[in-house]
């Protein structure tokens, strides 16, 4: 068995999430993908969120993100600033099946990368670009985050709590996810039609497009009807009781989902409240719509005395959607999850004194072309010599001269770690809602290392 | 005619709601043939809110009508022996088969994976269930809600003090779908490589799962649990008030970041404190720093601050209203919305191009199918049924 994708090579300049995301994905599945990165420029991400909060030594090899969304690639560095550097990577990209990125069309021109240019070396190339608003238009070169682009996209103005107040986002960067699935869609695309006709091509992913192509429901209601819809909480526009209700323990909930009267009764069965099936208040769905805010009134004290797990396995087995609302440990313990194999542990580079670690794995299992092993993100610079020497055939005395110049290396000119408060202080300020210090030992076990 | 993407794959949909769709929309839109088999009764989405005028009628559901743009829509009863019949004569012919029931429909009507591989070897069978094909919570039941919740996404998301929330409409359901469309095509490149079919199992939790950042993370580098954050928060990321609305006025992350320009640009003398002028200092001076920044922003216009900000290569974002974004001059200039003309509906501005592809662009092709539109020219014509046996087919509800 051997990975859908192993004859692919890909070249990725990308930064953070949305490219980087991407690539990971089609790592996993056999391509090829060197990952290029600056030395005078760290990435971010690199040296933040860092192996138990410790930022001594070579910190910028430690951090959970970069590990998170660069596994199974092969890593370089390179001076772009310098123009051997660019011809370095238009060698590379030579070589290459994609070149994806994702920096603004600013840069792209500065370094002489556009599409254009690319083809003359490589004229079967497909160049994937990724930014907040599109490669070409008004505010091509305006900067965005995640969060932007989810203001954007016309996402965050439909969600947040009910009776006013600001819309809520996520707390992650949720577009750049967004827009990185489709990318793994646009990129396969691509290949499929060169494998057809040997044509390379331009994608243009707009991370503001790619999220409000998700949400339809507003777009069209609006483009039909001129309607701007209410942000509704939790509640949905056709189901009740559809929300997030307490349940015992510190900051514990419970999801639950009604759609027919056979579930209600269900519901009203499983919490001991025979009177609600059979008040007229809520006697068919459309009675529980209407008296949606009544009915969640009702049932939070009642779920408040179970379990969260417990419920959700109750109502569940009579047909009831519900489900618990897991924290990070939750998620990683979580028995359906193990079960399948979601998590991959992977092992870290000896330098780094990070243990073998659990990390997400995919959404999709393959049944005859699998994922490969999870190999951790590269050190940075660490196939330099791999992809200089074996790949572009550079001699002993060029590589030499390479990183006298500055051109490659292998750690940032400038190491400026970002020392984020004690565990305890984050737990003050109520970023963190707790930490247990038996961690090491709890992952340990719970994945049988 | 432009060329397509995935010209001559040929799916057979026997999809429905939204995830399924949204996965085989993104087949057809970029060029493969979808042949979407619908339940006698049609599609539950066709009577899924909002509706055109707000007319309930399965001709007009509006999300319908955007998950279903370039499709042929074919009736047939599969809970009949003469229904599976037909289906598998589609089988033959097909590249990809995609389904999102839950797992144990399609064994229960005799068309798994096994059986359907001995028809055609080549098969990509594609299935997108709430949890996956396998493990404990296999046949559990999910709303959207369900699958923020145990996918890990709603505990972060939300006021520190307040129950979880999630995004509003059917997120969850559009990245499973994305992440099926993007599986579908490794296995079809794989199979235009090979000649070899398979069976691609995706769930939708995993697809809320996979796209967190700083979760588990936080419990295997450190033993925390992290909570949804507090309101008055430091955080640069943040969304603020402006006097017309919100706005997100996040200077810009990156090593060259320098404090002392955001000050000046903000006119702001009250930053220009070390309090804040480190990453460190500001996480530890995070509430006074919160209040600061909201008491201004409340003041602003949110596009004035917005594109001042990218003057000075600040990288501030708004929050935009449905209405603002189809006014949007950015999405303008990028002909994102694209009128479709549509029997029923009339034409529209949908949401167009998730995406641009310089070769093989984003087409609208055809809108959205009427209920069994295409059953003549599916049955009669591709599959050589007679007009007696179509007639015989109808009059007994096979189609």
């Amino acid at each position: 068995m051997s990975a859908p994708l192993e004859s692919v090579r890909i070249i990725e300049m990308g930064q953070l999430i949305a490219i980087p995301f991407a690539m990971k994905m089609l790592a996993d599945m056999g391509a090829q993908v060197i990952r290029l990165e600056s030395t005078g420029r760290l990435e971010s991400y690199r040296g933040d969120s860092v192996y138990k909060n410790d930022i001594s030594g070579e910190f910028w090899n430690k951090g959970a993100n970069f590990y998170e969304q660069n596994r199974n690639k092969l890593g370089i560095t390179l001076d772009l600033s310098k123009p051997e550097g660019r011809s370095i990577l238009k060698e590379l990209i030579a070589t290459a099946d994609i070149f994806a990125e994702n920096f603004t069309p600013r840069v792209i021109k500065n370094f002489g990368l556009e599409y254009e240019e690319l083809r003359k070396i490589k004229p079967d190339i497909i160049m994937v670009s990724s930014t907040g608003y599109g490669f070409y238009g008004p505010w091509a070169n305006y900067g965005a985050t995640g969060p932007a682009t989810e203001g954007a996209a016309g996402l965050a103005y439909q969600t947040g709590y009910l009776g006013g107040g600001s819309p809520v986002m996520a707390d992650i960067p949720y577009t750049d996810y967004t827009s990185g699935e489709h990318t793994v869609f646009a990129v396969m695309a691509a290949l499929m039609h060169r494998l057809r006709t040997g044509q390379g091509q331009f994608v243009d992913i707009s991370q503001t497009q790619a999220t409000s192509s998700t949400i339809p429901e507003v777009l069209m209601d609006y483009s039909a009807n001129g309607c701007t819809g209410q942000r509704m909480g939790n509640q949905d526009t056709a189901m009740s009781p559809h929300g997030c209700y307490p349940c015992r323990g510190d900051d514990r909930w419970i999801t639950i989902a009604v759609t027919t009267d056979k579930q209600w009764q269900s519901v009203c069965w499983v919490l001991g409240q025979e009177a609600w099936a059979a008040d007229p208040r809520f006697e068919d769905s459309f009675a529980r719509w209407k008296n949606r805010d009544e009915l969640d009134a009702l049932i939070g004290p009642v779920t408040s005395f179970w379990y969260a797990h417990e419920l959700m396995h109750a109502l569940q087995r009579e047909g009831v959607a519900a489900g618990a609302v897991l924290d990070s440990k939750d998620l990683l313990f979580d028995p359906h999850l193990n079960e399948r194999g979601f998590y991959e542990v992977v092992a870290h580079h000896e330098s780094t004194g990070i243990p073998p670690l659990p990390y997400a794995s995919r959404p999709w299992k393959l049944s005859k072309t699998p994922a490969v092993a999870g190999k951790a993100a590269p050190l940075m610079g660490e196939h330099n010599s791999l992809i200089l020497s074996e790949l572009l055939g550079k001699t002993t005395d060029e590589m030499a001269a390479l990183e006298e110049g500055g051109i490659i290396g292998y750690g940032p000119t400038d190491p400026r770690p970002v020392q984020r408060p004690s565990l305890d202080e984050q737990v003050r300020q109520g970023r963190m809602q707790r930490y247990e210090t038996d961690f090491e030992e709890q992952v340990r076990k719970g994945f049988l290392m | 005619m432009s060329e397509r993407a995935l010209e001559g794959v040929k799916v057979l949909d026997l999809t429905n709601h939204i995830a399924g769709p949204y996965c085989t929309k993104l087949l057809a839109d970029f060029g493969a043939e979808v042949v979407k088999i619908e339940r006698p009764g049609g599609d539950p989405a066709r009577r899924m809110a909002p509706f055109h005028h707000d007319e309930a009628d399965p001709e007009k559901s509006l999300v319908f009508a955007y998950l279903n743009t370039n499709k042929q829509s074919v009736t047939l009863n599969l809970k009949s022996e003469k229904g599976v019949e037909v289906l598998k004569s589609l089988v033959e012919e097909s590249d990809v088969l995609v389904e999102n029931f839950a797992p144990r429909v399609m064994p229960s009507l005799g068309l798994d994976f096994e059986t359907l591989q001995q028809i055609n070897s080549r098969l990509v069978m594609t299935s997108i269930s709430n949890f996956g094909q396998t493990g404990p919570y296999r046949d559990y039941r999910a709303a959207d809600i369900v699958e923020y919740a145990l996918g890990g996404l709603m505990y972060i998301f939300g006021a520190y003090d307040r129950e979880p929330l999630k995004h509003a409409f059917n997120q969850a359901q559009f990245k499973a779908g994305t992440d099926a469309a993007s599986a579908t095509l490794m296995a079809m490149y794989h199979q235009r490589l090979t000649g070899e079919g398979q069976r691609v199992d995706v769930s939708i939790q995993e697809a809320v799962a996979t796209g967190l950042r700083d979760v588990v993370n936080n419990f295997t580098y450190s033993g925390a649990v992290r909570r949804r954050q507090p309101n008055h928060s430091g955080d640069l990321s943040r969304i603020r008030a402006s006097a017309d609305g919100h706005l997100i006025p996040n200077p810009g992350l990156g090593a060259g970041f320098d404090w002392k320009t955001l000050v000046d640009f903000l006119d702001l003398p009250a930053l220009d404190d070390e309090k804040f002028g480190t990453p460190s200092a500001r996480l530890v001076n995070a509430e006074e720093l919160g209040r600061i920044l909201d008491e201004h922003f409340i003041k602003q216009n949110k596009y004035d601050m917005f594109y001042a900000s990218h003057e000075k290569r600040f990288i501030f974002g708004v929050v935009q209203s449905p209405e603002e974004v189809m006014a949007d001059p950015q999405f303008a200039a990028r002909n994102y919305f694209v009128d479709i003309d549509h029997t029923v509906l009339g034409t529209l501005k949908y949401p167009g191009a998730p995406f641009e592809m310089s070769g093989t662009p984003w087409e609208a092709r055809s809108p959205a199918p009427t209920l069994g539109q295409h059953n003549q020219e599916v049955i009669g014509q591709r599959l050589g049924h007679t007009p007696e046996q179509l007639a015989q087919l109808r009059a007994t509800q096979i189609i």
